[in-house]
């Protein structure tokens, strides 16, 4: 094997040798560095693959066969070839994306970069500290000549910041070097340890000096504004090698001199770790600039990973993977960000549009982007959650809290930016991009993918996540350009395919997450079916669709809660996704996204809570034993908002309204169950004896009250058709929520009847409304009118779904109404039930308004050639009539079973007599009243017909007004502002307040972003005055 | 089978009877508000013979489908209410079909007439038409708020939904009647009734004077026939809805006949000493005392 030296050596001879070729053809100096840098990636990843196959031990090596302290020792084990393989893994592809700098700026570019890389290499395998101050110093020259290479005037004078800088960090560090060595007499690492410098009077002066030095070369927040402003100025390829080489091998020296500092120490780094994640990431929320934002987004992660570093007490044996994760997520995504910005050129991120262009671009854009949030598959999910889960295990809440918000933050930022990548208008188009510039990132995208199977891998047995669905997602993106129609018929084999693995065996073994597997299932194959309607390619539909069920798919088949939360993320990107693909949506999908992610940090914590006490089985949930109160409420409130209660609800109606007219049903009747399965999993593991008592339901019940009376009430006031249903969404969740919320057994199966006709209308009326405006080309109700005599069919279908909604009897909503009234009044929750039975009825008002203002009343001139609805809509549409009318006329086939499964936990009150349910104070027969309503409706149209058959049908404006013939349907079309007298009574409930409140709360976030970005006033003299002062005031705090 | 078509039988028999009181009970009650005007008013044979007028009118025009299923829908409605109403206590014939479904299903099934009765008259294209639709869905949102509380409480009286059940424990005299035995929910409850007839003050929806009509502006014929059928049947079972869960219920017809008179009077007595409520006035109006009465039934059975 090549020994290590020969890393240093090579890059040395060369260095010295470009100097030769100062005057030839730039591309032969070039190739010999190139070469140069392949053979340091090497000869560092020949070591990695002998430790990796454990045939090899660590080893130490000291230059020219001297001891310590005589000698410069250098040190290879596994720690330091996994670091310098990526140390000259991105030094390679690094050289490969600047081929354009370098030939512009010659061969002093090259003798800068490979010295740069050989100073990173020495930082990271040496023991000797004054070697690491030495090599330190190259490397930051080095890069300071990288920026000053760039030759603009912002780079100038940022580079001459960084200059100064560094200097009085290096100086510290000197300083802190020579007093370890005065007490301690070695500068070998290993002897520094054994001899334990703190114990010597002013040694841990020397060690704290030390350690500030190394912590300030990672930029910590607030003392940073020199790094940003070169992040910022300098050539983004520079600026990848900043950010993810430099920052790795500083955070890597920062975890060699571990073991010699004290542990009170550790806190101290823990606490400058999340100052500078959440700081950070808090003035990240209003940076417009991409490479400023990529700098703090930097100094962000290397916050976190400090602060990983300054925790690892609390993370046992966890600890290395946790931080090695975290990094290689930074790593990759950090580098791969920066070498989009170069390629794109866009300074803006508003101007990141331009990446659709280039679909490949877009692709790797996302993973970078969801790499660095440690969404799943990638490497950095499963470190956060092992981070997480670690600190409730040690009881380190407060730690949980203060790392979510921070990612929080993080988040915000950087799905703003991402938004704007979907979404924005493409202003500009992008010149040819060469192959050398997107080998690079493309290759790090792809290890990241596979970076985060083998995390997962590695993870063992017990952490096993399915990733067929994940498969099946990632070929349908790969093949993205064919025709949609082709996918389209994937897809739905694809669902057929996953139904037919799970469904059979859950309906064998666990009849609930059969239900909701066939409404994720069922819908989903339903709703694609009407995507066939659709023209043309649809890019990148299948693949968020698809993604959306797989993770829906997860959450019912997940085991452990690990498998749950991976799916759950997943579920919420694909949703996220497909919302954002409405065309107004870059709004509503921002703001769904936000609040998915807060509700799923909630989830986390409560899941770490968890795991401290009985483990990962989901089915363990009902065995926790301490902090009921906490665990189910952060729980209850994670899924609520996906359940969209009042509250957390301001997302959905612009999410659902704005969304294409085959995605609304698939996010508001299929997906808000996703929520519902959460919530019902949690309180089935609460228990009826916790649950009888616990005041959390109880709130909860008055929650779901209020959301189904504010939904109800503002859906009614709405003027578009879509918002309209949205805002009913609202309220059907809050009835679903108080349902539950009850916890008996009839409020349960009544929940269930609500579960699956909230599926079936909804989807209907979505579906047919969504068809409807891709003919008439509006949302607004006002603006339609008459269509009944156009489109028949969809009036049916609408008209089906709205008496189901509204209860009426002899469809299955009223099973939904009579469960409800039942359970409430045995629960004795009657207030908030007289709540919600009038919100029941109010939705007679929303309903009547969307069938009358659409399709009855008068014609509008301009729709008097509309077709009926496409009849790739009608056929899922009226197979879920077809299922509405079997579970009017049949709902004991499933309620029963459902029945049946719920009497054991909470205590059996009804009773299955054939087709009638019997509860202790009445009784019900769905099957006889279908049948006495259809006969005597039979019976009275007959009767009609015989008296009546000759009525003459007249045209439109043959109405008895007022001795006139009106003749513009727009003046006798009754339907804006319909419920005037209404909105006077009533209309003050719906005031938004609650989105006056959060708009509050993000504003006050901003302005304190805002004020916070005021300590970066671009001055260097100032920038260095803080260098001095965050020493001193931290050595106070310490000492 | 034979007993199905006996079944049936009685049930048509009570059918008939309930329509003919209703008629009867329409036009006197007409005739008493004529006489507070000091009109004459009607002959009380005249719903009698508008019906058969409007059944055998000769012209007839049609706006459309769901225009033409309107009527069905909304005797459906009545006709559905009164098959699951149990008219006589104690009375196998006159308890029709209410085995099937409870007081919820009775409570739920106003709405199928009124939701067909809307989208019909709705399809005639008459702005009138939503007009009062719109005006009469909101007023009935918070017309069922009281009731709804009056049926709560009273189901936690008598620990039932059913209706026959209520009607049971109510005999044995006067001094067992829900109208003593809980005060409170039977105010509540006989407030909501007016609005759920609609009489003055909450007769904005029909708006005699200014909207023709109201909701059946279009209709005429037998549309209009089927109407009025309706009206009649509608207002002796909501009548006797309410006598059944307030009042005692009926063992006989004759009983029957007198305590949905009462019932109805009720209403009319309101209406024809009281003005007309604005459409946010009589929304706001059953948020108040009724809506405070019926909380203070239900705090009571807590």
């Amino acid at each position: 094997m090549v020994g290590p030296l020969y890393i240093i050596a090579i890059a040395l001879g060369t260095a010295f040798s470009l100097g030769f070729f100062k005057k030839a053809n730039r591309n032969i100096p070039y190739a010999i560095m190139f070469l140069a840098i392949a053979f340091m990636t090497f000869i560092s990843g020949q070591w990695l693959y002998a430790f990796l196959a454990n045939q090899q031990e660590a080893i130490q090596i000291f230059t020219a066969g001297f001891q310590p302290p005589f000698s410069i020792s250098l040190q290879m084990g596994l720690h330091e070839a996994v670091f310098v393989s990526m140390i000259n893994g991105i030094g390679l592809l690094s050289a490969l994306y600047l081929y354009e700098q370098f030939r512009d700026k010659g061969v002093q570019m090259m003798m800068v970069f490979i010295l740069l890389f050989m100073g990173l290499n020495v930082i990271i395998m040496t023991r000797d500290i004054f070697n690491l101050f030495v090599f330190l110093e190259i490397s930051t020259i080095a890069i300071i000549g990288l920026i000053l290479l760039e030759k603009k005037e912002q780079a100038m004078s940022s580079g001459f910041k960084y200059l100064i800088a560094s200097g009085i960090i290096s100086g510290i560090l000197l300083i802190g070097i020579i007093a370890i060595y005065y007490y301690n007499g070695t500068l070998f690492i290993n002897d520094i340890i054994s001899s334990n410098p703190l114990l010597l009077k002013g040694g841990s002066v020397a060690v704290f000096l030390t350690l500030m030095a190394i912590v300030l070369e990672l930029k910590p927040f607030p003392v940073n504004g020199w790094a940003l402003d070169v992040y910022e100025s300098a050539h983004p390829g520079v600026g990848a090698i900043l950010s993810a080489a430099t920052g790795t091998a500083m955070l890597f020296v920062l975890y060699k001199i571990t073991p010699f500092i004290a542990d009170p120490w550790f806190n101290m780094i823990a606490t400058i770790g999340i100052i500078t994640f959440i700081g950070s990431n808090l003035l990240g929320i209003q940076q417009e600039n991409a490479q400023r934002l990529l700098g703090y987004s930097s100094v962000g992660q290397l916050g976190l990973i400090m602060l990983v570093i300054g925790l690892s007490p609390y993370l046992g044996d966890n600890y290395l993977f946790i931080g090695f994760t975290l990094l290689i997520s930074h790593f990759l995504a950090k580098a791969g960000l920066f070498w989009i910005a170069g390629i794109i050129k866009q300074k803006k991120i508003k101007n990141w549009s331009v990446l659709r262009k280039t679909p490949l671009l877009m692709v790797l854009f996302g993973i970078f982007i969801l790499t660095l949030l440690g969404f799943p598959p990638f490497p950095s999910f499963f470190g956060k959650w092992e981070l997480v889960m670690e600190l409730s295990n040690n009881h380190q809440l407060a730690w949980i809290i203060a790392i979510l918000a921070g990612s929080f933050l993080e988040a915000v930022y950087l799905f703003r930016w991402f938004g704007y990548a979907l979404k924005k208008e493409i202003k500009e188009t992008t010149s040819k991009i060469q192959f050398s510039k997107i080998l690079p990132p493309f290759l790090f995208g792809i290890t990241s993918l596979v970076a985060g199977y083998y995390t997962n891998i590695f993870q063992g047995d017990a952490y096993t996540i399915n990733y067929l669905p994940l498969a099946l997602v990632l070929i349908i993106t790969l093949i993205d350009f064919i025709s949609a129609k082709i996918k389209n018929s994937l897809a739905i084999l694809a669902m057929a395919y996953y139904g037919f693995l799970t469904l059979p065996g859950l309906y064998e073994n666990d009849f609930i997450r059969f239900i909701f597997m066939a409404i994720f299932i069922g819908g989903g194959i339903l709703t694609l079916i009407a995507g066939y309607a659709y023209q043309g390619k649809r890019k990148g539909f299948y693949p968020a669709a698809l993604l959306m069920f797989a993770g829906l798919g997860g959450i019912i088949e997940a085991q452990t809660t690990l498998q749950f939360f991976f799916a759950w993320e997943i579920m919420t990107f694909g949703s996220y996704l497909l919302i954002i693909r409405g065309k107004h949506s870059i709004k509503h999908g921002f703001s769904y996204i936000l609040f998915s992610l807060g509700g799923a940090y909630l989830l986390l914590m409560a899941f770490g809570l968890m795991n401290a006490q009985v483990g990962m089985q989901i089915s363990a949930l009902s065995d926790i034993n301490t902090h009921l109160n906490l665990i189910f409420s952060l729980l209850a409130i994670g899924f609520m908002t996906k359940m969209a209660s009042l509250g957390l609800h301001i997302w959905l109606p612009g999410a659902h309204a704005e969304a294409e007219s085959d995605v609304s049903p698939m996010v508001s009747a299929i997906l808000l169950k996703a929520g519902v399965f959460g919530l019902l999993i949690t309180i089935l593991a609460m228990g009826a004896e916790y649950a009888q008592h616990s005041t959390l339901l109880y709130i909860l019940g008055w929650i779901g009250a209020l959301t189904a009376l504010v939904g109800n009430l503002a859906a009614s006031f709405q003027e578009d058709a879509k918002r309209l249903l949205a805002y009913s969404s609202i309220g059907q969740l809050g009835y679903i929520l108080f349902a539950y919320a009850m916890a008996t057994h009839l409020g349960w199966v009544g929940g269930f009847v609500y579960v699956i006709n909230h599926f079936a209308f909804k989807a209907v009326l979505f579906l047919t409304i969504g068809a409807v405006v891709l003919r008439v080309g509006t949302h607004k109700m006002y603006e339609m009118g008459g269509l009944i005599k156009r489109m028949p069919l969809a009036f049916i279908a609408v008209l089906i779904g709205i008496i189901t909604l509204s209860g009426v009897p002899p469809l299955s909503g009223f099973a939904g109404k009579w469960f409800f009234y039942h359970a409430l009044i045995s629960k004795g929750w009657y207030f908030q039930g007289a709540v919600v039975l009038f919100a029941g009825i109010i939705a007679f008002l929303y309903c009547f308004r969307l069938i009358q203002s659409i399709f009855l009343g008068q014609l509008k001139d301009n729709h008097r050639k509309v077709k009926e609805i496409s009849i790739w809509f009608i056929i899922p549409i009226y197979t879920l009539i077809i299922g509405i009318m079997i579970f009017s006329a049949r709902p004991h086939w499933i309620l029963q079973p459902i029945s049946e499964y719920i009497a054991p936990y909470f205590g059996r009150e009804l009773t299955w007599n054939g087709s009638t349910a019997i509860a202790e104070m009445g009784y019900w027969n769905g099957e006889w009243i279908m049948y006495i309503i259809g006969v005597m409706f039979v019976l009275i149209l007959g009767w009609l017909l015989y008296t009546n058959a000759k009525a003459q049908k007249v045209k439109q404006f043959n109405i008895v007004y007022s001795g006139e013939r009106p003749f513009t349907p727009e003046t006798t079309h009754i339907a804006h502002n319909m419920y005037a007298g209404y909105s006077k009574a009533l209309g003050f409930i719906v005031e938004p307040y609650i989105t006056k409140l959060w708009n509050n709360m993000s504003d006050a976030i901003v302005q304190l972003g805002g004020l916070t970005k005021r300590i970066y006033n671009g001055n260097g003299q100032t920038y260095a005055f803080y260098i001095i002062a965050y020493i001193v005031i931290t050595f106070f705090l310490v000492f | 089978m034979n007993d199905i078509i006996v079944k049936l039988l009685w049930t048509l028999l009570g059918l008939f009877i309930v329509l003919n009181w209703g008629l009867l009970m329409g036009a006197t009650m007409r005739k008493i508000v004529a006489r507070v005007a000091h009109r004459y008013g009607i002959p009380f044979y005249q719903p009698w013979l508008d019906l058969i007028k409007l059944y055998s009118n000769r012209s007839s025009i049609s706006h459309g489908v769901m225009f033409y299923l309107g009527p069905v829908f909304r005797l459906g409605g009545g006709l559905g209410i009164f098959l699951f109403l149990p008219l006589i206590y104690g009375s196998e014939h006159f308890s029709n079909f209410s085995w099937a479904g409870d007081l919820i299903l009775i409570l739920y099934f106003q709405f199928f007439g009124m939701l067909g009765m809307a989208l019909g008259a709705s399809d005639g294209g008459h702005p009138n038409s939503v007009i009062g639709i719109t005006r009469g869905l909101g007023q009935f949102t918070t017309v069922e708020v009281p009731l709804t509380l009056a049926v709560i409480s009273i189901a936690l009286q008598y620990n039932t939904l059913s209706i026959s059940e209520i009607v049971a424990a109510q005999q044995g005299g006067f001094q067992n009647w829900t109208l003593v035995t809980n005060p409170l929910a039977t105010a509540a409850a006989m407030l909501s009734l007016l609005g759920l007839f609609r009489e003055a003050p909450f007769n904005l929806v029909k708006a005699p004077n200014e909207v023709p009509i109201g909701p059946p502006t279009e209709y005429h014929s037998a549309f209009l026939g089927i109407l009025r059928t309706n009206g009649a049947l509608l207002h002796v079972v909501e009548a006797a809805l309410f006598m059944n869960l307030f009042f005692g219920g009926a063992t006989h017809w004759v009983e029957f006949i007198v305590k949905t008179f009462l019932v109805y009077f009720w209403s009319v007595f309101v209406g024809v000493v009281s003005p007309r409520f604005r459409i946010e006035q009589s929304v706001t109006w059953f948020l108040k005392i009724p809506l405070a009465i019926g909380i203070l039934a239900v705090i009571l059975y807590i």
